[in-house]
């Protein structure tokens, strides 16, 4: 167990991007959960589960939070209880808010994200639950990964200032330590330290969400194509995107 | 103050889907005409003056907002609700709020 020392916060977030960027996930975990005492790990109950794995060999007190969204598959609460039981963890399960979900199902029915998108679905069962334990932590840990999605991922950084969910009250700092290893890299590391892992993966699930919105692929096929797949380019129309490798004169 | 609306036009002249809501709702509020202009970032010209904002602030998605001051002092909004809210004290849902983060912040959609 290595030992850490807390430490206030105050940092140059642009400073620790170019001091960091190269540092393995361990050493980028090793500088957060050392900076932060009131740090909580974002646990999807997918491959993120490295990053309880890499936490517990550096801190014997991490906070561990997930999101119960009430459409997960079978084997991701199953899994979470895995994890919880072999770290000896106590994994803070967020439930979105009932009235909200209650709303929404009765307005559009159990399935509405088939007709009108996912992100209706998501910001009231994910976006919001998050939004709320966020405001009360002083950064967060997330397993995101630049390979997971050239669209949206290509460029996030191993650390960051939260912009979506910092407030007037709470500037949050967010930490991205698998950032730049790939999808391989991960597995490596899972099979290599005998990290336990959703059965879902052994089932041609590679990125996994709630039941309805997530398909197994197949080999060779992006897992963006598992997520949201019967959803166009509808939303990316509303981005610059296109438009921004030309420079006005 | 001077409020400026950038949205985006499509290559069918349309407006984005975002850019269409926020109208719309400026609209059906009553506030669209404190808009003292809206420019169009034109997917059919690159050097159209809404793309040009667009780059001069850093801004990624339609629609947004500059707010000038009298006093000189300019203010982007990129988040609708943040606008509404400052510039017009005007609440917005818990769960449209949450909405507009996941719209801006798509890298979150794998959490």
């Amino acid at each position: 167990m290595i030992q850490t020392q807390v430490r206030e916060q105050g940092l140059d977030i642009a400073a620790l991007q170019d001091k960091y960027a190269e540092k393995s996930p361990m050493q980028i975990l090793e500088f957060a959960l050392g900076q932060f005492e009131n740090i909580a790990i974002s646990f999807s109950g997918a491959e993120d589960v490295v990053l309880i794995d890499m936490a517990t060999k550096i801190r014997n007190d991490i906070k561990v939070f997930t999101i119960d969204t009430g459409r997960l598959h079978r084997e991701t609460y199953q899994f979470l209880e895995t994890v919880r039981e072999k770290y000896d963890l106590e994994i803070e399960v967020l439930f979105p808010d009932t009235a909200k979900v209650e709303a929404l199902v009765k307005e559009k029915g159990m399935f509405s994200f088939y007709q009108d998108g996912h992100k209706e679905c998501c910001a009231i069962r994910k976006v919001d639950s998050l939004r709320r334990k966020l405001a009360n932590v002083d950064a967060w840990i997330t397993g995101q990964r630049k390979d997971q999605s050239p669209d949206t991922r290509a460029s996030i950084p191993v650390i960051q200032a939260d912009a979506a969910f910092s407030t007037q009250e709470n500037s949050l700092v967010k930490f991205n330590p698998l950032a730049n290893w790939s999808s391989a890299q991960v597995w490596k590391y899972i099979r290599f330290n005998k990290v336990p892992f959703n059965e879902l993966h052994q089932k041609g699930f590679v990125s996994i969400g709630c039941e309805p919105c997530t398909m197994a692929v197949l080999p060779g096929q992006h897992e963006r194509e598992g997520r949201w797949w019967w959803e166009n380019s509808a939303d990316k129309e509303c981005g610059f995107h296109s438009m921004n490798s030309v420079k006005p004169n | 103050m001077h409020i400026t609306m950038v949205k985006k036009v499509k290559a069918d002249g349309n407006p984005c889907r975002k850019s269409a809501d926020v109208i719309s709702e400026l609209e059906s509020l009553g506030l669209l005409r404190s808009i003292g202009r809206v420019v169009a970032a034109d997917e059919r010209n690159p050097k159209s003056e809404g793309f040009e904002l667009a780059l001069q602030h850093s801004v990624e998605a339609a629609p947004f907002f500059i707010v000038e001051q009298e006093d000189g002092t300019e203010a982007v909004y990129t988040a609708y609700s943040r606008f509404l809210k400052d510039v017009f004290n005007h609440d917005v849902s818990e769960t449209k709020q949450a909405l507009e983060i996941l719209s801006q912040n798509p890298d979150l959609d794998f959490l």
